[in-house]
């Protein structure tokens, strides 16, 4: 097909091939080809978070990738850090701080979170909210997320 | 173990963290049609033409729908019925729907509904309130006027003659959006001559009324389920009525389910904001600090129809001089049509706005008197006893005081010392407030809500409820409360999606409601469910029913100390054929009320509020920064304190946006404000530190004591973030936002 183009990628450490429009947001890919919908659109600009995905080991706006940039890459969505029974210990946190509210943004905060405490565990709170100064949320006003994301 | 009172985890959060939890657009859609709206791009004119020609020669078109297709009334005017569904003649803003494109998928829906060609002869338009007010000839309905409200209590003229002092000053504030993260979006499934609609939205009860009407169907033929909802403050009380109506009508015609989810850009321009403000405020005190007299105009530019202007218009005027003693008061509110999308219900409903007023002038008066900003309130706060500026007499729960001296006592250790000379500026803010729980005298009509609790053979209990979750953690208390009414732990409590089959219309999901009605109602449903299971448990025991203790998923006989669990005794139930089931309701009581004047119990009870805030203001960028909150809160009793604090945490910083960064801007009608690189809502770093302090000043009438917080959280932060900053600058910042564009400007000139 014109405008289509085969990617094989590692989603949440399963190996998928599909053939897909070139200009197929990475969001979509997720979304609607992959149907793992804990991914998020909020804004589609790359102003909010909630999109967050991890790509070869970075946390990037699935809204501003295409799909095909992807191809040969490892991704992991919000569906991919749970262990089988076992939530990660920021998502864990998330339940006991309270930091949930309409929880919209929270596939995309558990993300950064996780990206958060892997750059550094100890993050004072001021690193940790400019970190994420990228991921919007207009129910929480933050604290509580902060306090998930913390661990001092 | 009391089961309220404590910080119990939210039941939804699990499915949140993981990402499981299925919000409108996640589920499977393949088999939907999709819809996109048709809207005007001109302010204000009258429809000549509509040509979708070109649309229909589009591969993937299925229909356009417009007016002609609405087999009921073209009518979706909340209070007022001054709104078509459909556009048909006169187009009142850019963003007023004419029809929808239905199409196979959602982006060609987009994508052919910019086909439709629209011929408009344009009128001139009015956007703010003057040019509504002072239109002479075409108006946006019979009048620009959509609704007034007024108090008239005691003589002013003899207060502001017996005034040794009489303050007058003009207080503005701003539009505000939602910016809830997940848009506005319906499925509507058409079954024969019925109906059912699934959306993201805070009213089912409304919706239902609003589709039958539109659809010509009887109430019952219509089902409303709610998805989770990511997010609404307001803004999804009265706007998904005119998404499922419309989407009900196309699916009626077509016979198949159709979805539509507004797109970010669509949200902003199509629906409710934050009504701005102009107030004028004329306040007389005697030498002693005592209010004397009060005239208050306040003016809201209510958009293109009424919506709701009425009663965020009452509840303006019922609360425009605060928790204060007040004996003569004249306030006149008035809602002006303009040709900008409709202003509708935004967290605090008029009161934030209210408030700023009430507080920046009693600041000022402070001031100007050489009274203590706190004490100049302290004197004045209502207490049990008092009569509220409506005239109402309070006779429990009254906790103003201890919230002012609360948040006060936090301030001792922080004083302000700013040099001439220094880059930033620090300040203090005050701001109180008194917010009046449920829907008042104006809405007295609707203010009943249900439960329906059933006890399940497995010993677990499902509770459906007929207000909503929307973030809030409205579940996780209704949990709390089932359990606490029953004598079981919130563990075996489920809670069912919210749909109009399972209890009565119990009103909008608003007010701060849903702790006192759904609390209550079901205290009731659990009267009747108690007698049957400690008779059970008697029977079981085989003692008698007086020494049977239900506690803790329990039932034991006091005097033998033996036991048995609930699931035994469900199970019982269940094998014995008896009563598993309860439905509870609760209505606010009457309320003695007289509209002509606005004077008597404008609610039945009020959640009380102080916040004080510390800012320091850069003088070289204007650019403002909360420190720190304090917030007092008098609730009368906290279900669930974390889930409270993080409604205070979440208010406030709603608070902070509207007051300093939030500057949503029209042009010619037209949003240019329409994502976050424009419309600045505060990120992690642009909160404050916020101490919640509570006070817990019992209401009998409410739940275990408890009062409404939703509201009350946002409601004073943006007036103590201008009472801070006139603090720190010594000007007085009588509008709102504060950008740092227009503090500089101040601060320069």
């Amino acid at each position: 097909m014109k405008n289509s183009k085969a990617i094989s990628v590692k989603i949440n450490g399963k190996q998928v091939e599909k053939t897909i429009p070139t200009h197929l947001r990475l969001l979509d890919f997720i979304r609607n080809h992959l149907k793992l919908t804990g991914t998020k659109e909020v804004c589609g600009e790359g102003e909010c978070g909630a999109c967050s995905v991890i790509l070869a080991g970075k946390i990037v706006n699935s809204c501003l990738i295409f799909a095909v940039e992807t191809n040969g890459s490892e991704i992991s969505t919000i569906e991919g850090i749970a262990k089988v029974d076992e939530l990660s210990e920021i998502q864990q946190n998330f339940i006991e701080h309270h930091s949930v509210q309409c929880g919209f943004c929270i596939p995309g905060m558990v993300l950064a979170g996780e990206e958060i405490r892997k750059e550094n565990p100890h993050s004072t709170r001021d690193e940790i909210k400019e970190k994420l100064a990228g991921n919007i949320c207009r129910c929480t006003g933050y604290k509580k997320i902060v306090d998930a994301i913390e661990n001092n | 173990m009391e089961e309220i009172g404590k910080s119990y985890k939210r039941i939804d959060a699990l499915e949140k963290v993981l990402g499981q939890t299925k919000f409108l657009d996640d589920l499977p859609d393949e088999n939907f049609l999709h819809a996109a709206p048709v809207y005007s791009g001109i302010p204000f004119g009258q429809i000549l033409s509509i040509d979708f020609s070109k649309a229909k020669s589009y591969p993937d078109f299925v229909d356009f729908i417009s007016a002609k297709d609405i087999s009921g009334e073209n009518q979706v005017g909340v209070i007022i019925e001054d709104q078509p569904l459909f556009a048909d003649k006169i187009v009142r803003f850019v963003g007023d729907v004419i029809g929808l494109i239905v199409a196979k998928s959602p982006q060609n829906a987009r994508d052919i509904a910019k086909l439709v060609e629209i011929k408009i002869e344009e009128l001139s338009p009015y956007f703010t309130i003057d040019e509504s007010r002072n239109a002479t000839e075409i108006f946006l309905h019979d009048s620009n006027l959509a609704c007034e409200h007024q108090v008239i209590r005691g003589d002013i003229e003899t207060g502001f003659t017996d005034a040794d002092l009489i303050i007058e000053e003009t207080f503005k504030t701003s539009v505000a959006e939602h910016y809830y993260l997940e848009p506005q979006g319906c499925i509507a499934f058409p079954k024969t001559d019925k109906m059912k609609l699934l959306g993201s939205l805070q009213c089912p009860f409304y919706i239902q009324k609003a589709v039958s009407r539109v659809l010509g169907i009887p109430l019952e033929n219509v089902e409303v389920e709610q998805s989770p909802t990511g997010g609404a403050f307001g803004g999804k009380e009265d706007v998904p009525s005119e998404l499922c109506a419309r989407v009900a009508v196309a699916a009626q015609k077509l016979g198949k389910p159709v979805k539509m989810v507004y797109s970010r850009k669509e949200d902003v321009q199509l629906t409710s904001k934050r009504h701005p403000f102009q107030m004028r405020y004329k306040v007389g005190v005697s030498k002693s600090g005592k209010l004397l007299a009060a005239e208050i105009l306040l003016e809201e530019n209510a958009g293109a129809y009424a919506t709701l202007s009425s009663v965020v218009s009452y509840r303006a005027a019922m609360q425009a001089m605060g928790p204060y003693k007040i004996p003569n008061v004249k306030v006149r509110s008035k809602s002006y049509y303009t040709n900008l999308p409709p202003n509708g219900a935004f967290r605090g409903f008029g009161s934030p706005q209210a408030t700023f007023g009430h507080e920046r002038i009693m600041d000022i008066l402070a001031k100007k008197l050489g009274i203590d900003p706190v004490e100049f309130r302290m004197k004045n706060m209502l207490e049990v006893g008092d009569e509220t500026m409506t005239g109402q007499k309070l006779t429990s729960s009254v906790g103003a005081k201890e919230t002012l001296q609360n948040a006060s006592e936090r301030i001792n250790n922080n004083i302000i010392q700013n040099n001439n000379n220094s880059h930033y500026l620090e300040g203090i803010g005050i701001a109180s407030c008194h917010y009046g729980n449920c829907l008042g005298a104006a809405g007295w009509h609707l203010d009943g809500a249900g439960v329906n609790i059933k006890i399940r053979k497995n010993g677990k209990i499902s509770v459906a409820f007929g207000l909503v979750e929307m973030g809030q953690g409205a579940e996780t208390v209704v949990a709390q409360m089932t359990a606490q009414a029953l004598g079981v732990t919130t563990e075996i409590i489920e809670i069912l999606p919210t749909s109009t089959i399972h209890v009565p219309d119990s009103g909008p999901s608003v007010a701060s409601r849903n702790v006192v009605m759904t609390g209550n109602a079901i205290r009731n449903a659990a009267e009747e469910l108690l007698p049957i299971l400690k008779k059970v448990s008697a029977e079981i025991l085989n003692c008698d029913q007086e020494n049977i203790e239900i506690k803790n998923c329990f039932a034991k006989n006091l005097k033998s100390e033996r036991k048995i669990t609930f699931s035994e005794i469900a199970g019982y139930l269940h094998l014995n054929g008896m009563k598993t089931q309860s439905n509870g309701w609760w209505h606010v009581p009457e309320l003695d009320y007289d509209s002509e004047t606005g004077t008597g119990d404008a609610y039945f009870t009020y959640s009380y509020a102080t916040q004080i805030v510390k800012v320091r203001v850069d003088r070289l960028t204007g650019i403002v920064k909360v420190e720190k909150i304090w917030a007092a809160h008098d609730i009368g009793k906290a279900i669930n304190p974390a889930g409270l604090q993080a409604q205070v945490e979440g208010g406030t910083a709603q608070g902070i946006g509207w007051a300093l960064t939030e500057n949503f801007k029209y042009e010619h009608g037209k949003a240019v404000t329409q994502n976050l690189s424009t419309y600045l809502i505060p990120t992690a770093q642009n909160t404050a530190k916020v101490e919640t302090i509570l006070v817990e000043d019992s209401e009998p009438l409410g739940p275990w004591g408890a009062k409404g917080i939703g509201e009350p959280a946002i409601i004073p932060t943006a007036a103590a973030i201008a009472n801070a900053v006139s603090n720190a600058t010594g000007i007085e910042f009588n509008e709102i936002p504060m950008t740092p564009e227009n503090v500089l400007e101040k601060i320069e000139s």
